[in-house]
């Protein structure tokens, strides 16, 4: 092994053991309460996590929360981006998540028409 | 996409818990689910607390989840993983802080480490080398042959400061530098595994853990030191490090990172491992060596030391793991970054182990120099169940034991060196107030008589002796001359042994005498083991706690066999004031009870009180002096004049009655009792209790001479030449001043002013409110008494209610009684107008650092409030009366107190004894009485020339058979009268036990006082055993 061998092959396992060090761009949160899975949520992100490996994207961490209180919105998901600034999106589907993951997660753009609201800064501590 | 990782820790300690079933219970969890595409389960070398076993820790979010069992595997997926809200059963509290914690970074026991060596222990998969080399594997090694010449690397080393972690602290670049310019060929380089001290295991949690990075050192290190060629040694019983080494070797061949021209250098690097025995011996290199060899692991003399002549006669450097671990960070980071961590000498982190009485055990990474405070009680958690903490054993066997008042020691190799102990491994061993020193010298000593390995003479026939002395001091067989014995064997078993073993195995012995000294004396003097671990020196762990030994299995089983006189008689012998201490007792006793681990602990102090209050009710005073006179000694003609009649006095004055000796009390006040009539409050111990035990001291001829005081109406000049044995037992009668502004208004008492004044029948006019600061037993007694006044009391203690001295549960009855407690607030100044209390201004206090007995010192803030009040009671502490003291012409101690000898109780007056809280300072009512009973036992062999005391014992036959049943059901404890009845009443607030409820309790008695190993034969022997009374000094 060489030099270049071992930088590629840490690249390589990086993506495997970054989970673990936390410090993401991207935090996408599913409501994965009663009323989202009722809604599809757990297919929806199965499909959200496949296009995330199909793009090759490293910097997001999906994560799973209990019922969020938009119940007739569901499936609802929360992108969180580490600068504080978080979108909510209502009523995800498959299509839809495809869609986040191509505009948002890679290009850093609010996919606008499945927004709720207005992306608002997070309070900085 | 994987979107979870949840890491399972299969370390050895996990393992064991039955981590590899939770493993297998999450995968088919997962599965279920269809959520095996998105989650992981990793396996991970360990996280660091194996005691919290098995361990898991889930990423992103960082989830730290403890014992987490396979029947709690489908809760917690569905919980964490489906709903995405933390399983709160699984989340482990943080000691230091008493919250339940989430993640790793939350528990002080993580956050305060700084893991270099560590790094990747319980993040990454072991088995799976692309983990590592995805956090910077290999990549030191791939710079060193890429970009530094062996030169570079040893002066990088040099430059780092970075010093030998297997035990002497070598500074590794040195060593390799001499090894370097060893002209010799082949060299061979050598990791020394053989981690074999109790309770050190950093070094098998690193090969567990991160097996790679102990490859990737050795590697840098041959390169560096022109070897080709590695051995790991490694004891067979780490079953789990030798597999995941040789997974590792064989990964790492596979992926070319071991093996011919690394990185495209010409450096070629193969490695081995070789399996010790298990011989601690084998940790000594040129031991370690011969085994590798294939020979016996037998250590040489050096020199040739093993960089000159090694491994088959060839240059060898042996490093300990975490030495080599280190290596690569420092390349990766640097010298100066490695140097700028650690203290002036010793640079860097150490992997520590805590172990024995501690809250939190496991394998800590921390900076050199951080305090053993801090170890102890930040990343430790503090000592568990409240005890107090006492000693540190350090470096394993053969290191050394260091005492509480050396906590805020910073920890590097010098500063362990220079208190007679040493760094070794890193293992700490954490003792309590329960932990015997000549034991734990007796243990360590055995384990190093074991482990020599025979070859030279001072180690193989000195360990033995020395064995042998100390297992005569833990039988009480032993002679002060011993002790002396013991030094000289230490120091020819330190100088002439051949290797480290033998060297450093008096370490124990040697620290223990130098600082617990008085521990061995009191084994060899009075056959005594205060802690409660040589079981020849005790007859049960409640009678040894006892200070007046009462032997409590045998009141309890005469009872038990419906025989109340005999466990009178028995009770009456080992204890002057059965009923009053019955009641008033702090009873140290459960504490060390061991039904305790059953349920609860026996009632043994209402269960004397019973017998006690029974035989009153029932007989008179005539009839038991009747049986009481059988067992007085003819008159002696000699002396004794005692000088204070509470607790102390009383007790030495009934046993030197029944002794024959003519007995002479004086007391200031108008009637003998001392505290016990005067400053206990009737409620909790009526006069005529104490009445009853006063008669029966009066009729075994004890004479009490009133309201004469000392100094005053009679000098202690007169006194020596009146009687041939003076005792004094003059206990503390003045209060401690509060020192704030104000303390002079009108309205201050002290608590023992306003006790005693209260007893002797006096109105004071209280006011409504009444504040008492203190948090001991006077204070509860103060506000209770306050509010049978009709006040409205609040008690001010500046610690937390956990910490506060007084018997727990008086300060539960208090508050139900109506008292208000205010805890954390510290006196300011005491308000006032027209000279009269007003209030009191207290500022809020914040626990701060642990102080050496194991309490927070409260710190005062800047945050004052006013408690408004009409009078305010102190009750900080009493001391001895320092106008009485002085006129004694006796030698004093700095508190006050009179000094005396502390094992014949002698003052500087040879015919002058003392004892209880003029000696002590304020403690209480038993531990008084076991000074008056101790030096009873004392005063008359000086007089009688001869030991009587112990003939004075009946001896009952009742039977020594263990219990078949224990009764069940739950601890009996005398009837409460109901609170809002007891506050306006003065009568006893607790009822005797019924005959029924005793008898229940004496069932629950589990006889820990039969033993099978009691050396004199069995039956009533063993038994004869057992009576001896307590006091055989």
């Amino acid at each position: 092994m060489n030099l270049d061998e071992l930088k590629k092959l840490k690249e390589k396992a990086q993506r495997q053991v970054s989970l673990r060090e936390g410090n993401k761009k991207y935090r996408v949160v599913f409501s994965m309460g009663t009323s989202g899975i009722a809604a599809g949520a757990r297919e929806v992100m199965t499909t959200m996590l496949d296009e995330i490996d199909k793009r090759g994207i490293d910097d997001v961490e999906v994560a799973v929360t209990g019922e969020i209180g938009l119940v007739d919105a569901e499936p609802v998901i929360r992108v969180e981006e580490n600068t504080g600034e978080k979108v909510t999106y209502a009523k995800v589907n498959a299509e839809a998540a495809r869609k986040i993951v191509a505009e948002h997660l890679e290009k850093g753009k609010v996919v606008a028409g499945l927004a709720v609201g207005k992306p608002k800064e997070a309070e900085k501590k | 996409m994987i979107r979870t990782h949840i890491l399972v820790c299969t370390g050895t300690g996990c393992t064991a818990n039955g981590s590899l079933a939770t493993r297998d219970a999450l995968l088919a969890e997962f599965k279920k689910y269809g959520l095996e595409n998105e989650i992981e389960v990793v396996e991970t070398g360990c996280m660091g607390r194996c005691d919290l076993g098995p361990c898991s820790l889930v990423h992103p979010d960082g989830t730290f989840y403890k014992e987490v069992t396979a029947a709690d595997v489908p809760k917690l997926v569905e919980e964490h993983f489906l709903k995405g809200r933390p399983y709160t059963k699984l989340l482990p509290q943080d000691p230091r802080t008493q919250h339940v914690v989430l993640t790793q970074s939350d528990f002080t026991f993580f956050n305060s480490q700084l893991r270099i060596v560590r790094d990747n222990c319980g993040v990454i998969d072991p088995e799976n080398i692309e983990e590592y080399i995805g956090r910077d594997g290999y990549a030191a090694l791939g710079k060193v042959l890429t970009t530094m010449s062996p030169e570079q690397v040893i002066d990088e080393l040099k430059a780092s400061g970075l010093r030998g972690r297997g035990g002497a602290g070598f500074p590794t670049g040195r060593k390799w530098e001499l090894m370097r310019k060893a002209p010799d060929f082949p060299k061979y380089v050598v990791c020394n595994a053989d981690e074999g001290d109790p309770g050190a295991f950093m070094n098998r949690s690193v090969l567990e853990g991160d097996p790679h990075s102990v490859l990737e050192g050795m590697a840098i290190g041959a390169y560096a030191m022109g070897s080709n060629r590695g051995f790991v040694y490694i004891r067979a019983e780490y079953g789990l490090a030798v597999k995941r080494l040789h997974i590792a070797i064989e990964q790492a061949y596979k992926y070319g990172l071991l093996g011919k021209k690394l990185f495209g250098s010409d450096f070629d690097f193969d490695l081995e491992v070789r399996i010790g025995a298990g011989a601690f011996v084998c940790g000594e290199e040129t031991a370690l060596m011969r085994s590798v060899e294939g020979r016996r692991g037998q250590p040489q003399p050096r020199p040739p030391f093993p960089a000159q002549r090694g491994l088959w006669g060839k240059p060898t450097n042996i490093n300990n793991v975490e030495t080599w671990a280190t290596i690569r960070p420092i390349i990766l980071k640097g010298a100066k970054w490695f140097a700028s961590i650690g203290t002036e000498k010793t640079k860097g982190t150490k992997v520590f182990c805590l172990a024995g009485k501690i809250n939190n055990t496991g394998v800590a990474e921390l900076p050199f120099g951080t305090t053993l405070r801090d170890m102890i009680y930040e990343v430790g958690g503090g000592i568990p169940n409240g005890k107090q903490f006492k000693a540190v054993q350090t470096g394993g066997p053969s290191g050394g034991v260091i005492p509480a008042e050396h906590i805020d020691t910073p920890v590097d190799y010098e500063s362990l060196q220079k208190l007679g102990s040493i760094m070794g491994s890193g293992g700490l061993v954490i003792m309590d107030e329960d932990s015997c020193m000549v034991d734990v010298a007796r243990f360590f000593m055995e384990f190093c008589c074991d482990e020599s390995c025979g070859k030279c003479p001072p180690c193989r026939v000195g360990t033995r002796q020395m064995l042998a002395i100390l297992e005569r001091i833990s039988k009480g067989k032993a002679e002060l001359a011993d002790l002396k014995k013991l030094e000289e064997l230490s120091i020819v078993v330190k100088d002439a042994s051949l290797c480290g073993l033998g060297q450093t195995a008096p370490n124990p012995v040697l620290t223990t005498l130098r600082y617990f000294r008085n521990e061995y004396e009191e084994h060899i003097r009075e056959h005594r083991c205060t802690a409660g671990i040589c079981s020849d020196l005790f007859v049960s762990p409640c009678e040894n706690s006892c200070p007046l030994h009462m032997n409590i299995p045998g009141f309890l089983q005469l009872l038990k066999e419906d025989r109340l006189d005999d466990a009178f008689d028995l009770v009456i012998m080992d204890n002057p004031l059965p009923a009053s201490t019955g009641r008033v007792c702090q009873h140290p006793c459960e504490n060390r009870c061991r039904r305790k681990t059953v349920d609860s602990a026996v009632n043994m102090r209402e269960v004397h009180r019973y017998i006690a209050d029974t035989i009153f009710e029932k007989v008179t005073a005539e009839q038991i002096l009747k049986r009481l006179d059988q067992r007085k000694m003819p008159a002696t003609g000699k002396r004794v004049g005692i000088v204070g009649s509470g607790p102390a006095g009383l007790s030495a004055a009934f046993y030197l009655a029944l002794l024959g000796h003519n007995v002479t009390v004086y007391e200031s006040a108008e009637e003998p009792g001392g505290m016990l009539r005067y400053a206990l409050p009737d409620y909790r111990l009526p006069t005529e209790t104490l009445e009853h035990e006063l008669d029966l001291i009066r009729g075994l001829g004890v004479r009490f001479v009133c309201k004469t005081v000392l100094g005053r109406d009679i000098t202690l000049e007169k006194l020596t030449s009146d009687y041939d044995v003076v005792f004094l037992a003059i206990g503390t009668w003045e209060e401690q001043d509060l020192g704030v502004p104000g303390g002079e208004l009108k309205g201050v008492f002290p608590a023992l002013d306003f006790l005693n004044r209260i007893s002797h029948g006096e109105r004071i006019d209280i006011g409504k409110r009444v504040a008492v600061i203190g948090g001991g037993n006077a204070a509860i007694d103060s506000a209770r008494t306050a509010l049978r006044l009709g006040a409205d009391v609040t008690i001010v203690y500046r610690r937390s209610k956990e910490d506060m001295p007084a018997i727990l549960q008086e300060t539960e009855e208090a508050l139900e009684e109506g008292a208000k407690l205010i805890t954390l607030a510290a006196p300011v100044q005491v308000l006032g107008e027209n000279g009269r209390v007003t209030g009191l201004e207290v500022a809020k206090t914040i626990l701060g650092k642990y102080d050496a007995r194991g309490r927070r010192a409260p710190i005062t803030t800047n945050e004052k409030y006013v408690v408004a009040c009409d009078t305010i009671i102190e009750a900080i502490g009493e001391r001895v009366d320092g106008a009485v003291a002085e006129k004694l012409g006796l030698q004093l101690n700095k508190s006050g107190t009179i000094k005396v000898d502390r094992w014949t109780l002698q003052t500087s007056h040879p015919k002058v004894y003392a004892g209880g809280d003029a000696v002590t300072g304020a403690a209480n009512v038993t531990a008084a009485m076991g000074f008056g009973k101790k030096a009873a036992a004392i005063i008359d062999r000086q007089l009688a020339g001869v030991d009587r005391f112990r003939q004075l014992w009946p001896r009952p036959r009742y039977s020594n058979t263990v219990p078949a049943q224990t009764g069940e059901g739950p601890r009996s404890v005398g009837k409460l009268v109901p609170s809002e009845e007891r506050r306006s009443s003065w009568h006893e607030v607790s009822h005797t036990l019924s005959a029924w409820e005793a008898k229940s309790e004496a069932m629950r008695c589990l006889r820990c006082d039969l033993k099978a190993h009691s050396g004199e034969g069995n039956g009533h022997d063993s038994h004869e055993h057992n009576l001896q009374p307590a006091v055989n000094a």
